[in-house]
């Protein structure tokens, strides 16, 4: 209690105390917060593993069109919706001749009224039939199945109105393998009866020697006699409805998607970090006005913009809506992040640090530089990943509904709008494009998440 | 990482075992959802009731769809497809096209052509569903309701064989000076402007349907605007019109045919183009039949459905802009796209759907000519596919403009699936046999047929239905005076043959005439043939009797019947 406040100096307390050696040997090597996170990253899996798939999808876009070299537009008119790995082997015969309607010699011989004209193959299917009693024509089907007794008889091909014998070529859109065809009789008002005859025909896959040096199908010195075997084009994903390439279609549909999902976001999010950071860092009534304009677009339509900017833009015929698209993005979707950015800065503008870097002097500058924005870029690449999945998904919605690439510009979402059409019956045509949105979306989403753990410490979640 | 303590372990095992558990409860209580929904709809649906079956056995109805709302039912101005499919049922002219498409007795109970006069002679047990008779004043008043300057009616055009008619509407002459005239309640001349061998076909179309007078006005201008301001004279009448979501028709016990008519009601319940929402109707038994699309095929064979086709009549081709100043206005790039192109693999490979054809000529394959089919008896000379000559056709062409490249032409296009893929089927096809490029135009209908009327175009994917069962139809297409001839072409040899078609009475020299136009078209290369449209659909197998055809009303149900047994 008897102690003096201030207790007695010496000269010598107020000598420099000598400097220590020992204080700068630090343990273990000292790591930036950069460093610090990537090394988080990396320890987390599920990130890792997605940021490579998204440095797939980067490869595939940009590298694999120099290796796939098939033009995306291209139809390959034999391969219409082939499905991936299907049979690609044909026989060459000689070109298609027109039909006189009698049989060939050629002709397998058969039983029956409605008999083969000709060795059916899949350039044509050649029918002739005996006349019937009581027939005044004749509707010839064609069926995948065998007739049953309900007397589905499978697609109506031709109404043939003749009493007599007939014949007919068919050459609508023959696949190789089995139909059943069926001839039934109609009377004299051309309705059907409950008579008529069915055929079982197989059908292998031809192609001429015409088409195949066309098609560039086998090395241009190789000699080719009919009755040789040559091997369709390989298309490795299948084809779509037109006989265009998917692997190609995906690829080229990669960049569009691609392009998109990473140019829109990065310009919207650094326009919200300018938006943001002005009127976080300048505060007040500006900061006030400037947030509830950016209220004011949060509650603007995004579909009914996309519709005013292509009407706006004066989207002429075939031009592709990606720069309207574009356009809309990056006017509608920046608010997010400058009240994100906002938020961040004025936190940061009360620490501390803050405080004491002005008091050394510092000027506005610097401190924006040296410490705001260092501090608001871990948030804000998070964003940036996180926006990324949502800006392909619009870009795939766009096209999905027909706002988007102008055909025959692929893009993912336009192929699965035209796979959509053929769900039931050519399944690959649709999931191929929704397989490649679905992995990139999820891809960016677990990376934005990897991201966020690894940056923003504060935010992380616990493990 | 922290290394957790033992109490943080016990805390997360717990954690977990809550999350599990809230997983478990999240997907009882969806599935409890989904059963309870479904239950839902299934109460709700039966208490409605409207919405039972395709076929309703104990009130002999049954239930379709209609692709669009009708645009209208006023028969002064309706010509449309689908107000024709609701006309067809409610109302009947003095002549109808019975289930063989043949011309047949409708409201006249018989007509005789006399050179430029013709009398039709109506029957006196024709009544209006409101009871009243129907006279030939009913006729009278129709059609100079519909010539009359302030009807503004489109298809006023249709009528002007009659006498006058063209100077009537054009406020030349006035109303009474037309060529129709009420002699009795029962008797009704026509004087013709000229002799028309087709007057009888023309009469079976919408425009020449009655309107009672005094009916007409009591309605205060709101005739035929709905179900109540209307009366009908046909087989059925409509007794709801809910726009853009239903129409339901009723037999008409007062028309005076009305035996052979067997079904009491028909619902036309879904307005909808979807072919996808239609297919699911069909496989739900909601409609008795669905229109099918290409991709639909596969499916609609193995679930064994009954499969019927039918040409609609339409012819569908690539049009030229002939207006000066575009490059399709020369001759040889005509010619070499005509050649570049084959018309088989557009619908065998592409389109892939058995009704349609590949249309050789403007004038489709079921047209009748002297005694056979008009192509039996004009063969349409038919443009052999032809890469290297097509070729050579480009060089001249681009000679003869003085251009080094054709600059890439605009192909108009509607948004219809059909027309999608063959744009980009010709789209494809021209670059890889022509190195043309074409830049694709799609719009919605009205929007494609408004540009086509701009000139805005170079080659547009366009086409032509019959209004009556003659070749003149399609034949004055091509005509200078014909605002359809939206490619402004232009050619006196053709409108020559157009008129000697026109005003002819001898067959044998109109369809000279008419394969004289065939020629013309096929030399000058006018058009390029894409395909004759045909439909492939599914009917409910209890129903039979349902006609389609491509004159008249495109879907008709007056002759259909209920056969329960039916498979």
């Amino acid at each position: 209690m008897n102690e003096p406040l201030i207790p007695a100096l010496t000269p010598e307390d107020f000598t420099p105390v000598h400097q220590r050696e020992d204080v700068h040997g630090l343990s273990r090597p000292s790591r930036s917060y950069w460093q610090d996170a990537w090394w988080r990253l990396r320890r987390n899996r599920r990130a890792l593993a997605s940021l490579w798939i998204v440095v797939g999808l980067l490869a595939f876009a940009l590298i694999g069109p120099l290796l796939w070299r098939v033009d995306p537009a291209r139809q390959d008119i034999d391969q219409i919706s082939q499905a991936p790995g299907a049979d690609r082997s044909a026989v060459i015969v000689a070109p298609y001749q027109p039909w006189s309607g009698q049989p060939t010699a050629a002709a397998p011989v058969q039983e029956g009224v409605l008999r083969l004209g000709d060795v059916p193959t899949s350039q044509a299917v050649r029918l002739v039939w005996d006349a019937l009693p009581g027939a005044s024509g004749y509707r010839v089907y064609r069926n995948d199945y065998p007739i049953d007794a309900g007397m589905a008889f499978g697609l109506p091909i031709i109404d043939v109105m003749a009493s007599g014998g007939g014949h007919y070529e068919d050459r609508l859109n023959l696949r190789p393998g089995t139909y059943y065809y069926s001839l039934v009789v109609l009377n004299e008002f051309g309705e059907i009866t409950d008579r008529y005859e069915t055929r079982q025909v197989e059908v292998p896959r031809v192609i001429t020697e015409d088409e195949v040096r066309q098609r560039g199908l086998v090395p241009e010195e190789q000699a080719l006699a009919l009755g040789d075997t040559v091997y369709l084009a390989f298309h490795p994903l299948g084809t779509d409805y037109l006989g265009r390439d998917v692997l190609a279609r995906l690829m080229s549909g990669a960049r569009v998607s691609l392009f998109i999902g990473i140019v829109a976001p990065f310009l919207y999010v650094l326009l919200g970090v300018i938006y943001g950071s002005t009127a976080g860092f300048i505060g007040g009534r500006l900061d006030q006005l400037m947030m509830r304009f950016a209220d004011f677009v949060v509650a603007l339509p995004f579909l009914l913009f996309m519709i005013l900017f292509q009407v706006v833009f004066g989207l002429g015929p075939g031009q592709s809506g990606i720069i309207p698209m574009m356009v809309a993005l990056v006017l509608l979707q920046w608010p997010a992040t400058a009240r994100l950015v906002r938020g961040q800065i004025l936190q940061i503008r009360q620490e501390a640090y803050i405080s004491a870097s002005r008091l050394l002097g510092a000027k506005t500058w610097y401190l924006v530089l040296r410490h705001m924005i260092p501090n608001t870029l871990g948030v804000v690449l998070v964003t940036l990943t996180f926006a990324v999945p949502n800006a392909i998904f619009t870009e795939a919605f766009l096209s999905f509904i027909g706002m988007g690439v102008a055909p025959p510009t692929a893009s993912w979402g336009s192929m699965s709008n035209e796979g959509l059409a053929t769900m039931l019956t050519h399944p690959h045509e649709l999931m191929f494009p929704a397989l490649f949105i679905s992995l990139t979306v999820l891809a960016f989403n677990l990376l934005g998440d990897g991201l966020r753990d690894a940056l923003d410490v504060r935010m992380r979640s616990v493990e | 990482m922290s290394s957790p303590t033992g109490a943080e372990e016990g805390f997360n095992r717990s954690a977990s075992r809550q999350l599990a558990l809230y997983g478990v409860f999240a997907v009882l209580g969806f599935t409890l959802l989904m059963f309870g929904l479904n239950f839902a709809a299934g109460l709700t649906s039966t208490q409605v009731g409207g919405v039972a079956g395709a076929v309703d056995v104990e009130n002999n109805e049954i239930t379709a769809y209609i692709r669009q709302d009708p645009p209208q039912l006023n028969t002064t101005g309706a010509a449309d497809a689908i107000s024709g499919i609701v006309l067809g049922h409610i109302m009947e002219g003095l002549l109808r096209y019975d289930e063989h498409g043949d011309i047949a007795p409708g409201l006249a109970e018989s007509w005789e052509l006399d050179g430029n006069r013709a009398i039709f002679h109506i029957r006196d047990n024709a009544r209006w569903s409101n009871g009243q008779p129907i006279t030939a004043h009913d006729f009278e008043f129709a059609w100079k309701t519909t010539l009359d300057p302030a009807t503004a009616s489109q298809y006023a055009f249709i009528l002007y064989a009659i006498k006058n008619a063209a100077a009537v509407n054009a406020g030349e002459l006035p109303l009474s000076e037309a060529g129709i005239r009420a002699l009795d309640d029962h008797t009704l001349e026509v004087v013709l402007e000229q002799p028309i061998a087709y007057f009888d076909k023309m009469v079976a179309f919408t425009t020449y349907f009655p309107i009672n007078e005094a009916f007409f006005r009591s309605t205060n201008g709101r005739y035929a605007a709905d179900a109540d301001t209307m009366i009908y004279s046909g087989p059925f009448k409509l007794t709801s019109w809910v726009r853009g979501a239903s129409l339901r028709l009723e037999k008409n016990p007062y028309y005076w045919d009305h035996d052979r008519i067997r079904l009491d009601a028909v619902n036309f319940a879904y307005i909808t183009e979807d072919t996808n929402t239609l297919l699911n109707l069909f496989k739900d038994g909601r409609i008795v039949l669905a229109d099918l699309t290409a991709e639909m095929l596969e499916g609609a064979m193995q679930q064994r459905w009954i499969l019927d086709r039918f040409m609609d009549g339409s012819v569908f081709f690539i049009d030229f802009n002939h207006r000066p100043g575009r490059v399709t206005g020369n001759l040889n790039l005509r010619k070499a796209m005509q050649l570049a192109q084959d018309g088989n693999e557009l619908v065998d490979r592409v389109i892939k759907l058995p009704g349609y054809l590949p249309a050789k000529s403007l004038f489709p394959v079921w047209l009748k000519g002297v005694e056979r089919t008009f192509q039996e008896e004009y063969p349409p000379p038919v443009p052999e596919y032809n890469v290297a000559l097509a070729r050579e056709y480009l060089e001249k062409a681009k000679q003869e403009l003085g251009l080094a490249e054709i600059p890439p032409l605009v192909m108009l296009a509607d948004t219809s699936p059909v027309a999608t893929i063959s744009a980009q089927y010709y789209q494809q096809v021209f670059r890889k046999n022509l190195g043309l490029e074409l830049v694709i135009d799609q719009q919605i209908f009205g929007q494609r047929l408004a540009k086509m009327e701009a000139g805005d175009f170079d080659i547009v994917l366009s086409g032509w239905g019959p209004d009556y069962n003659d070749p003149l139809t399609f034949g004055d297409y091509y005509a200078s005076w014909n605002l359809n001839n939206r490619g402004r072409y232009l050619n006196p040899e053709l409108d020559a043959q157009v008129r000697i078609g026109q005003s002819s009475l001898d067959p044998r020299e109109r369809m000279d005439a008419f394969g004289r136009i065939q020629q013309i078209l096929f030399d000058d290369a006018v058009f390029i043939g894409n395909y004759e449209r045909g439909k492939l659909y599914a009917t409910d197998p209890r129903v039979k009797g349902i006609i389609r055809r491509a004159i008249g009303a495109e879907t008709d149900f007056t002759a259909a019947y209920i056969d329960a047994d039916g498979r």
